[in-house]
């Protein structure tokens, strides 16, 4: 079910009302309601794959369980390697079996052999990174002793499977969301109604920014050989908005829907594009998934302590693995290579912390050298997306050589003046709102009658402009 | 929360007062014109509902459809009685469904398709959709073209006027910044076909682009075979035959083509079936050669440039081995 979609529109309301009005006595009764329409959620895209959730959720259940009785560190640790074998095992059997064996056939011929291997069919299971992830920071929490193991069934269904951040995240930690499955909700009027202008904006950036520039950014990157370096540079420019305004719009739908059953999840995007270094995009871009890596895989590894060879390696392998969570794609590889490259300069001359602040704090306009860094910060993103979006790495390397030519200062072939306006006002929405948690957190400063004319404004901004109905991109990570 | 829904109920009914206001504001002159006889597709399901079993030949399609072919000369040259059912961006499932109508009232020997790449796209025009629509007699028939035709973008752009009517709400929008109104000069319309006497600009010709291909536009090869093939078995069914068609372009926007996926498309799509199938761009062109005034815009036929493709109709249909009526 798509947040954009009419069952959607539909199914929400129906949970809502049953959700304070029927089980609103009963905590358990809540977060029954919860798995049982999170199961309808996943299920009406295809219920056969609710198996693999509910399977992995008893995994991870009954692990959390045996390791709350267990001391001995060898068994500890062998429950700890069956979660992670189990999570990863169904990951890498249905996001990169064809992946492995196609690259393993490739480097074969390379090297002059030929051997032939069956690819399968296989479908992959939306939000499966996204679960896993999830399901994994219990077992290694409970396995640190970082979290108490829970015994509560419901709420650790409820917390493997909540609906508004199961396919696309935000990437929740079990340390933030499982313990406010065991407290009482209370309905806020304050948080319910910042939810439903976070649901706003969201479904703004999604169906108005993010599907607007999908239409064309898809015509340019698809015959990306039949145009000028400008126009590939508009297409560039475009696909950076189309999955900026397609993925954070994703999390701020899905951080508003919860406020409105009462629960908070965590900030995921902060204005990545008004970052002045490559460390600041970092720390502002799909914030759920570069902390989960951070804590779970570059500290263990020593982060940026040791010698200069193992803060290179550790910058590569977080980045690394970082491009092929997205996709089983060299191109994925490469986009997080490209990334980390970016990376390290700044963490091996010590100033990767330097840009900590929101740019141009309590300041109308930035000043020339901050519009300098953000223009060059957003450059090489743009760089790095081309990679991101490409079908192939050699179609990514065409486009950028095509892209890098004298006919880059040729007027564009396609120039949407509609679509380039309606992100004109988008930046500029998002650069007023800067400071709060999204855009338009801070709006309540407003007087009335001017906000709820903003309100109509954007909504009928969206009603109006909605782009052909495309699935969120995450869906496919 | 008995505010939080307060504020949510007085947020619904702003919104559904502005769309009130809107379906108002567009669906008055609509109301104005069925009322006074004017409006167009009012006038043609009154001809098909009203003049039972009386017309021989239909053709269906988009406005290059109803632009391009005179039913009066058909009529005159072969002697039969044809009848123009093309709509505004009628869609191929539209089509299907017209045709479902079109059969309970009339019984035509021959139904002429013309193709259009975004007929069979999925950016769809719903206003006109939903306008022609509304003349269907069977209320089933228009439930089923939601439903089947469109499903849940169907239900919501026939509910929402704001989503129904985005695309007028946004051209009028952009025509209060615009200086260019272009006036019309007199068209009539011809038992559905649209004599219009209007000649295209040069300022307009220097402003063609492509023709529709798989580049600028989101043909569904899916969505368009299931409705064709639906359109067929319904033709067949009714023992009549069909004929498929490409009306003509201005030769200054086939000049600036870089490619020609609609024609290649539909002439691969035919020739794996066996209907038969004429791209007037092409067809005896030595005889028929079309220059950018017998247009009134970058794609539908002035009353010139219809004598033409309505001549070169009627040799498609001879080929065919359409007699005139008395051998019918």
């Amino acid at each position: 079910m798509l947040f954009n979609s009419l069952e959607f529109f539909i199914f929400l309301p129906i949970v809502f009302v049953l959700y304070w009005f029927v089980c609103g006595k009963s905590l358990k009764l809540q977060n029954l309601l919860i798995v049982f329409a999170s199961y309808v959620f996943y299920g009406w895209w295809d219920w056969r794959f609710l198996s693999l959730i509910i399977f992995s959720s008893f995994i991870d259940y009954g692990i959390g369980v045996l390791l709350s009785k267990e001391n001995r560190v060898q068994k500890r640790k062998i429950l700890l390697w069956t979660s992670i074998c189990v999570n990863i095992g169904f990951l890498g059997f249905f996001k990169y079996y064809n992946f492995f064996v196609d690259s393993f056939v490739a480097s074969f011929s390379f090297f002059g052999s030929e051997i032939s291997a069956n690819t399968l069919n296989i479908i992959l299971p939306v939000g499966i990174s996204f679960y896993t992830f999830q399901t994994l920071s219990y077992t290694i929490d409970v396995y640190k002793k970082r979290l108490e193991p829970t015994k509560d069934i419901i709420s650790f269904f409820a917390f493997v499977s909540f609906f508004p951040q199961l396919v696309a995240g935000p990437i929740e930690r079990a340390t933030n969301l499982l313990p406010q499955f065991y407290k009482k909700r209370e309905f806020q009027y304050a948080n319910a109604v910042d939810g439903m202008r976070q649901v706003i904006w969201g479904l703004f950036k999604k169906v108005v920014i993010a599907d607007n520039c999908a239409k064309y950014a898809n015509i340019i990157f698809n015959n990306s050989d039949d145009y000028s370096g400008s126009t590939l540079l508009l297409g560039a420019f475009l696909f950076a908005f189309q999955i900026y305004g397609d993925f954070s719009g994703y999390s701020d739908i899905a951080i508003g829907i919860s406020r409105f059953f009462g629960f908070d999840l965590k900030q995921n995007f902060a204005f990545p594009y008004f970052s002045r270094d490559i460390a600041e995009f970092w720390r502002r871009w799909h914030m759920s998934l570069s902390t989960w890596f951070r804590d779970y895989i570059y500290i263990p590894l020593g982060g940026s302590r040791g010698s200069l060879n193992k803060k290179i390696r550790n910058v590569f392998v977080i980045f690394l693995v970082s491009g092929f969570w997205h996709g089983a794609n060299w191109t994925f590889v490469i986009w997080g290579g490209l990334n980390a490259l970016y990376f390290l300069p700044l963490l091996l001359t010590n100033k990767n912390r330097v840009n900590t602040d929101i740019v141009a704090q309590n300041k109308l306009l930035p000043s020339i050298r901050e519009v300098y860094q953000m223009l060059v910060t957003f450059i090489i993103t743009l760089i790095a997306w081309v990679f991101f979006r490409a079908n192939t790495v050699s179609h990514a390397l065409d486009y950028l050589h095509d892209l890098f030519s004298l006919s880059l200062f040729s007027k564009p072939e396609i120039l949407p003046l509609t679509v380039l306006g309606l992100v004109a006002i988008f930046i500029t929405i998002e650069w007023i709102g800067r400071h709060g948690k999204y855009a338009l957190e801070r709006i309540d400063n407003i007087k009335k009658p001017l906000r709820w004319s903003f309100y109509i404004v954007l909504i009928m901004l969206t009603f109006l402009f909605t782009g052909e109905e495309q699935a969120f991109i995450y869906f496919q990570f | 929360m008995k505010k939080f829904l307060k504020q949510g109920a007085l947020g619904l009914l702003v919104f559904i007062a502005v769309n009130a206001a809107i379906a108002a504001f567009y669906e008055y002159p609509v109301y104005k014109s069925v009322k006074n006889k004017t409006n167009r597709n009012y006038l043609k399901w009154n001809d098909i509902h009203q003049n039972k079993n009386t017309y021989d030949l239909i053709v269906i399609g988009t406005s290059r459809s109803y632009a391009a072919y005179n039913p009066i000369l058909i009529d005159s040259l072969l002697n039969l009685e044809s009848y123009n059912l093309g709509t505004s961006s009628q869609d191929i499932a539209e089509t299907y469904y017209s045709l479902e109508e079109m059969f309970e009232y009339q019984n035509p020997k021959y139904i002429v398709l013309d193709l259009f790449f975004p007929a069979g796209d999925n950016a769809h025009e719903f206003y006109q959709i939903f306008s022609n629509s509304s003349f269907f007699n069977s209320t089933r028939r228009r439930f089923n073209l939601i439903s089947d035709g469109y499903g849940s973008s169907g239900f919501l752009n026939y509910s929402i006027p704001i989503i129904k009517f985005k695309n007028y709400i946004k051209q009028d929008l952009a025509g209060l910044f615009s200086e260019n109104k272009t006036l019309r000069e007199e068209h009539t319309w011809k038992k559905g076909h649209l004599h219009d006497t209007l000649t295209v600009t040069k300022e307009k010709i220097a402003q063609f682009e492509p023709i529709s291909n798989f580049e600028n536009t989101d043909f569904d090869k899916e969505r368009f075979n299931l409705y064709f093939n639906k359109i067929n078995k319904l033709i067949e069914s009714r023992n009549a035959k069909l004929i498929c068609v490409r009306a003509p372009y201005p030769p200054s926007r086939l000049a600036i083509n870089n490619n020609n996926d609609e024609g290649e498309y539909f002439k691969t799509y035919m020739d794996s079936t066996s209907i038969p199938f004429f791209d007037f761009n092409d067809f005896k062109s030595q005889n028929y050669i079309y220059k950018d005034q017998d247009f009134t815009d970058y794609h539908h036929t002035n009353y010139r440039g219809a004598k033409k493709a309505t001549l070169q109709l009627i040799e498609a249909l001879k080929q065919t081995g359409l007699q005139s009526k008395p051998n019918l």
